[in-house]
């Protein structure tokens, strides 16, 4: 973490991150998310914050080991709305987030399980009238309601920006790695449970869900001479040659421009 | 005049002996409780001292026989000088034999102060440099104020001077013997490791009358039932009271540190300190008394600590740092050494466990290797469902199909690692040349747990154990056999305490028993001068030392052993997670395991252990080759064709069909 965040004294400020059960990607146990637990690490590293971790769900004892391995991180309880099965998330934490008023609430991009689309920061963030940021690589400072924080860009570029608070935070991968979870503050930590009323997701009651195939990746052919070309080749990020970038259109022309390249590269015959 | 002067003397240094012999029990007795059978263990103390204890110190036979002159003319010395001095009693015959027992000790002394003239590194400085002198002052003194008692001189011999200057000698020596043995001098080791043997932690490790070895090396699992208490051990109270009395039992002597793996490649451990810092905790105050080698790269008097503070801070230096406590590779080579009997490795795993299960602190690549195995059940983190990949060709037949078998085949994590795929693939042939009836777990087995337990994550090792063991329990096998020291000592030691009794054999051993009984032909060995590297887990923990040298004998080859070997092996450097937690030193230790290796010229290195191949194997060409048991014993195979071709038929033939339903 940048040391400035750390010698700034956050006293008052009020963090809440919303934490999901992960899912490990060989054996598919329950564990602490990935990106959720980089964003308990990041919390916790604001000195002097005070840091609240929000978790909601239906019926949880199958998984409370991985929500207990968020408490061994060094944090005393996790506030957990019990929510009916097959009910939409986002009102419920709309809700508590209201009540709880944090100045910043951290999350994850997106879960490891169920949905997983990532949309929940920016459905909270539509509800509550909040900014959102995305792939936040680090808090430098918050002064008087408004953070300077790091966005994390692709190819580890960095941008820093100003935003006013209350705001919401996503957290990926290039945040600092979450601290170890000891077994021993986990199973001494508490859930303090809050009922909320459950608002049923309709829609996604009519999915229909099966495990995802692993999409095939495209095979880059690398003609080169020097071990240069193909480290760089190796190492370059994919060239976007063709392609067109489509402004101020109207639904119809992107849609066919979309069309257009689905057909073009075989994904729809 | 000296008759009244010496009563005085010796009942008042008793006296205060006696004072500091209860404020030091008091000192112990801020340890967490420990039951101990006090008057067994007490009955059963003068068998542990003369014969477990002095087997240690005999391996210095001049430091031995010092050792029994001082200390047995001492003994005899003191309790015949109270009763002659102290009581003032009257006979020539006692008198004389206090004569002799003070010269015994006289002369015990003087080898004490030859040593202490040029004392090796090894020995603590400071008030063990007074000792010396100290014995020679009571002994002499003792002796001379006997001379007129026994009749060999008159009873007012010399003046008044004479009486108090030699009252003074006395005292001196008194001081130092009585009152210096309960207060914290050098002689506290006599008071508190004679305590010590009789309420030790481990009473099974003592040799018994039946010609039982007594031996007990597996960790002492941790209750974890109790989801209050505090995992571990945070504070030096925290350690069982009898644990701190067999702190307070150390002698200084070195013999650890001079055997430490960790400590010779200058990594901050040294377990005599170690030692040492766990009595300064456990009386408060700080380590600038110690007068031994410190911490390579950490100087002496920077650390400080009490009973009831944190032995190891947060941020910044309390009483030890934690890279010391992760610079262990848990070989025993201390406990082996010690003449005191202590525990050196229990004590540094109790303190790992508090680091890891409450600090959550396991340094460098702990935290990723303790997830691993949480979520996939193996250090690496990789697919569980993978484990067999490595014997695809193999028709290995599995536990799952065959539901019971002679011997089931621990593989261990090492199918994961290209290079233990050959000595697995080794023993696999060797077990069919043998036509033994085998079968492996296949992907139902998982870590034996003993990483990480030894990196001080007990809860993991204890759930991988038990599921290990419930899936042991599925099947019938007469026998577990397996190339792995660590799994071995695991499963043999460890698993007891879960629920888990199995007979395991390493499989050095269980080739020497197929050697034994015929099952094997070998070939003559022909390649170079060849020497043994024995595994800690399998050596110290366990006492196998001769097995692999059988087979090695049986393979015609004659082992060019090393300077350390056997019980003083030196430690490849790849236990106890050391190379997860990877703390920095001057030289890496399968390095320095490696010069033993060049200095006996031996071409070849064999190995029985997959962590001693990765270690060894890693150290810079141009070095010896390394080779498993298995290995060897696979390539001199003499293998009848007949029999080849029949065991095949015979283990591969169920596989075979089944194998065909699949591919159909």
């Amino acid at each position: 973490m940048p040391h400035n965040a750390k010698s700034s004294d956050n006293a008052g400020l009020n963090v809440a991150v919303l934490v999901s059960v992960g899912r490990h990607p060989l054996t598919a146990r329950a564990r602490r998310a990935d990106q959720d637990a980089r964003a308990v690490e990041m919390a916790l590293t604001l000195s002097g914050a005070a840091v609240r971790l929000v978790h909601a769900s239906v019926d949880d004892s199958d998984n409370e080991a991985a929500l207990r391995s968020y408490l061994g991180m060094g944090i005393g309880e996790v506030n957990l709305i019990k929510q009916a099965s097959g009910a939409d998330v986002v009102p419920a934490l709309v809700t508590s987030l209201r009540d709880m008023a944090p100045q910043l609430v951290l999350t994850g991009t997106r879960a490891e399980t169920g949905e997983g689309s990532g949309l929940v920061p920016y459905l909270l963030s539509e509800a509550l009238g909040w900014p959102v940021i995305s792939g936040l690589a680090a808090v430098e400072s918050i002064e008087q309601g408004v953070a300077t924080v790091l966005q994390a860009l692709p190819r580890g570029k960095r941008r820093r920006l100003r935003v006013r608070l209350p705001a919401i935070a996503t957290v990926d991968s290039s945040a600092p790695a979450a601290r170890q979870s000891a077994f021993g503050p986990a199973r001494r930590g508490e859930f303090d449970t809050y009922a909320c009323a459950s608002v049923m997701d309709e829609l996604q009651a009519k999915w229909q869900v099966q495990p995802a195939r692993k999409r095939p990746k495209r095979l880059k052919i690398v003609k080169s001479s020097s071990a240069r070309d193909r480290f760089k080749a190796a190492a370059a990020k994919a060239e976007s040659g063709g392609g067109q970038l489509l402004s101020d259109v109207s639904p119809e022309q992107g849609a066919e421009a979309i069309f257009a390249l689905l057909k073009e590269e075989g994904v729809l015959r | 005049m000296l008759d009244t002067l010496l009563p005085i003397l010796f009942f008042s240094a008793l006296a205060l002996a006696a004072i500091g012999a209860v404020r030091r029990v008091r000192l112990w007795r801020q340890g967490r409780p420990s039951p101990v059978p006090l008057m067994q263990g007490l009955a059963a103390m003068p068998r542990r001292y003369l014969v477990d204890l002095h087997h240690v110190v005999a391996r210095d036979k001049a430091m031995s026989n010092t050792h029994v002159a001082t200390a047995g003319g001492f003994v005899l010395a003191a309790l015949l000088a109270i009763v002659v001095h102290g009581f003032g009693l009257e006979s020539t015959i006692l008198a004389w034999a206090l004569l002799a027992a003070t010269t015994c000790m006289f002369v015990g002394s003087l080898f004490v102060a030859k040593r202490r003239r040029n004392p090796p590194p090894r020995l603590s400085k400071g008030p063990w440099m007074r000792l010396p002198k100290s014995l020679i002052a009571f002994s002499l003194g003792v002796f001379l104020v006997t001379l007129p008692t026994a009749g060999i001189l008159p009873e007012d011999a010399g003046s008044w001077v004479l009486a108090v200057v030699l009252a003074a000698v006395v005292a001196w020596g008194l001081a130092e013997l009585f009152f210096g043995m309960t207060w914290g001098g050098p002689m506290k080791h006599a008071f508190a490791g004679a305590l010590h043997l009789a309420f030790h932690r481990r009473p099974e490790r003592f040799s018994d009358k039946q010609g039982g070895e007594g031996r007990s090396t597996g960790l002492k699992a941790l209750r974890l039932e109790d989801t209050s208490a505090k995992l571990g051990v945070e504070k030096p109270a925290d350690f069982t009271w009898n644990q701190l009395l067999g702190f307070d039992a150390c002698v200084q002597c070195g013999r650890c540190e001079a055997a430490c793996p960790a400590f010779a490649a200058g990594q901050p451990l040294n377990p005599k300190k170690l030692i040492q810092d766990m009595v300064v905790g456990m009386a408060g105050g700080s380590d600038a008394h110690y007068a031994g080698s410190p911490y390579p790269g950490k100087p002496v008097g920077e650390h400080a600590g009490e009973p009831h503070g944190p032995i190891v801070a947060r941020q910044g230096t309390a009483l030890v740092d934690a890279e010391t406590l992760w610079s262990c590779t848990t070989c025993r080579a201390c406990v082996e050494e010690c003449p005191m009997m202590i525990e050196h490795v229990d004590a540094i795993v109790d303190m790992r466990r508090f680091l890891t299960l409450e600090h959550g602190n396991t340094p460098n690549k702990g935290a990723e290797v303790l997830d691993n195995l949480i979520a996939t059940d193996n250090p690496g983190g990789f697919d569980p469902g993978s484990r067999m990949h490595w014997a695809a060709d193999l028709n290995l037949p599995l536990m799952a199909d065959k539901q019971e078998a002679e011997v089931l085949l621990w593989l261990g994590d090492g199918v994961f690692d290209m290079r233990n795929q050959r000595t697995l693939r080794a023993l696999v042939s060797v077990l069919r040349a043998a036509q033994v009836d085998f079968a492996v777990l296949g992907n139902e087995e998982r870590d034996s747990g003993d990483v990480a337990r030894r990196l001080g994550d007990e809860a993991t090792f204890q759930s991988l154990a038990k599921r290990n063991i419930v899936t042991l329990e599925q099947y019938r096998f007469a026998h577990i056999v397996t190339c792995d020291p660590h799994s071995f000592h695991v499963l043999k030691n460890e698993y007891g305490e879960l629920g888990g009794h199995y007979e395991v054999f390493h499989h050095s051993t269980y080739l020497n028993r197929l050697l034994e009984n015929g099952k094997l032909s070998l070939k003559a060995w022909k390649g170079g001068t060849v020497t043994y590297h024995d595994p800690c887990y399998l050596g110290r923990y366990n006492g196998e030392y001769e097995a692999p040298r059988s087979v090695l004998k049986a393979l015609g080859i004659e082992v060019e052993e090393m300077a350390r070997s056997g019980y003083r092996s030196r430690c490849c450097g790849g236990g106890g997670g050391a190379p997860i937690t990877d703390i920095p030193g001057k030289q890496r230790i399968p390095d320095m395991r490696m010069n033993d290796v060049r200095e006996t010229g031996a071409e070849l290195v064999a190995v029985g252990c997959p962590q001693c191949t990765a270690m060894l194997e890693g150290v810079v060409e141009p070095r010896a080759e390394i080779k498993d048991i298995a290995e060897l014993v696979a390539d001199a195979l003499v293998v009848e064709v007949s029999t080849e071709k029949a065991s095949r038929d015979d283990t591969a033939g169920r596989t075979r069909r089944t194998a065909e339903e699949v591919t159909l």
